[in-house]
């Protein structure tokens, strides 16, 4: 009996670690890491560290987006704060403003003042057919399916351009992984 | 003695599992980045190239020319071989030290085709019965005619559309070419200067469409699915992709369908620069040239042995000029 009980334990102990390295790292909270952003409008700037972001009025919604040859990533649920909002900090922006969004990797992307009220993107259905554009909000997203964005997806900051419904995919080119420097350009 | 059949049990559940996590521990995982318009092609590269290699696991992960490149440059991902639509990328992004000083990306490169642009149709395109290597360009100018190209900050052959409709003023002596497919039906203006016998195209920082003449997408995959819905009536588009996709097409005249090194000199007389820097690693001038497909194997490759071989194997594929592949460059 002493016999089959110390199987029995055995069997359970390899289930076990068996399974723990099957997940890896999977199941582990994303631990916060330490990130700044600055916001310019080229005379005025401003740092703000991620909690500090996190402490601004948050944008939840939904996230889609596709590749220039068609890879999707997603869908998300995403938690993040406005473009418009963060730009606020530095005079917000006007007609004929555009801003400009870094990241350390070298990438670089520019939106107009179209895009920042949410109009003016492509949008399609889940098999990449258009469809009309529902409304649109361009956010830094620090949160994908409730949990701090991975380095591998562009956290700990990604731009998504959300939707307030499930099932919109938008372009992903504009959605700038690991932002780091969001620059209001007047004309 | 009953604790026998237990024990087995542990032993036979522990080494599936234990296999489960491993999954194919034994296969060799073969990363390679192509550009977009190489995609249909290496899916049969890949296919033929697995078949002859047991244990080899070709994973193909598509992007645009200049994001291949970047995924071993500035995203510092192990990538087993580059890919790209544009040879001049290859030295002018990779000909450079690795962060961690021990020799460039890459020294070498290897050509391997060519391609064309054309202008892809369907036979619900509007005027599809009128049209003609002759008469394209009047075609593609009327007002009810929409053209769709894709976004020349994302997709070379975004860029090259501009190329092709500025060389055909030339070609055509008809000036107003390019303004009237494109250049008036975009937004903000495009400014175009001509000096020394070169035309340059400036684009703003945001390119819009303006009106419904023109639509702007970000990849040709897009451009095919409005062709089909009827969205565009033409768009410009590589060669193999038009035959890859059964679509009908215009073939241009080589001296300005950037296809042939025997007009790279004309080529060069047009320059687009793109409205902003998109890669801190390649600036923003595109220099009309011809298509020229290269690949490399970067000097960081996980398997550079195999990698070679795989391109090899590519190249050989390449040059037996399939109809809807990239067409093998000349010797």
């Amino acid at each position: 009996m002493k016999a089959a009980c110390l199987a029995g334990v055995l069997l359970v102990v390899a289930v076990s670690v068996a399974a723990c390295g099957c997940t890896g790292d999977a199941g582990q909270a994303a631990e916060e890491v330490s990130w700044n952003l600055t916001v310019s409008d080229g005379t005025t700037e401003k740092v703000l560290s991620l909690p500090e972001i996190k402490a601004l009025p948050a944008w939840e919604g939904y996230g889609y987006g596709v590749s220039t040859v068609g890879i999707k990533y997603g869908p998300y649920t995403v938690k993040g704060v406005r473009l418009t909002t963060l730009v606020e900090s530095v005079g917000g922006i006007g007609e004929g403003d555009q801003v400009g969004i870094s990241a350390p990797d070298g990438y670089y992307w520019v939106f107009d003042d179209e895009q920042m009220g949410g109009s003016g993107f492509v949008t399609f259905d889940q098999n990449l057919k258009e469809k009309p554009a529902p409304p649109l909000t361009v956010v830094l997203a620090y949160e994908f399916n409730g949990t701090a964005i991975p380095e591998e997806d562009g956290g700990p900051l990604r731009i998504v351009v959300g939707t307030d419904e499930p099932g919109t995919i938008t372009e992903g080119s504009a959605w700038v992984k690991w932002v780091d420097r969001i620059e209001v350009k007047r004309p | 003695m009953r604790v026998t059949p237990l024990i087995l049990l542990f032993v036979a559940v522990f080494m599936v599992l234990a296999a489960g996590c491993a999954g194919d521990g034994e296969q060799v995982v073969l990363k390679v980045v192509p550009a977009g318009s190489l995609l249909i092609p290496l899916e049969s590269v890949e296919a033929g190239f697995e078949a002859a290699h047991p244990g080899v696991d070709v994973q193909i992960e598509g992007h645009g020319s200049i994001q291949c490149v970047r995924q071993v440059t500035d995203l510092h991902r192990e990538i087993d071989l580059v890919a790209v639509a544009d040879e001049s990328l290859i030295p002018d992004m990779m000909y450079r030290p690795m962060e961690d000083g021990q020799g460039n990306y890459t020294d070498s490169y290897t050509s391997f085709a060519t391609n064309r642009m054309v202008v892809a149709y369907t036979d619900a395109s509007r005027y599809a019965d009128e049209i003609t290597a002759e008469n394209w360009y009047e075609v593609l100018a009327r007002p009810d005619t929409v053209v769709g190209i894709s976004n020349p900050m994302l997709d070379a052959a975004g860029y090259r559309s501009l190329m092709v409709t500025t060389l055909a003023e030339d070609y055509y002596q008809d000036e107003t070419i390019f303004s009237s497919i494109l250049g008036d039906h975009l937004r903000p203006n495009v400014t175009v200067t001509r000096e020394g016998g070169v035309t340059t195209i400036t684009l703003p920082e945001v390119l819009k469409q303006e009106g419904g003449k023109v639509r702007i997408r970000d990849g040709s995959i897009y451009l095919l699915s409005l062709l089909d819905a009827g969205g565009v009536d033409y768009a410009f588009e590589y060669l193999s992709v038009a035959r890859a996709h059964g679509l009908r097409y215009v073939s241009l005249p080589p001296e300005i369908d950037l296809s042939s090194a025997d007009h790279a000199d004309n080529y060069r007389r047009v320059v687009v620069d793109l409205g902003f820097q998109r890669f801190a690693s390649i600036g923003s001038e595109r220099v009309g040239s011809p298509i020229v497909y290269a690949a490399t194997v970067p000097a960081n490759a996980p398997h550079p042995e195999l990698a070679r071989e795989f391109m090899d194997y590519m190249v050989g594929e390449f040059g037996k000029g399939y109809e809807e592949w990239p067409d093998p460059l000349r010797a």
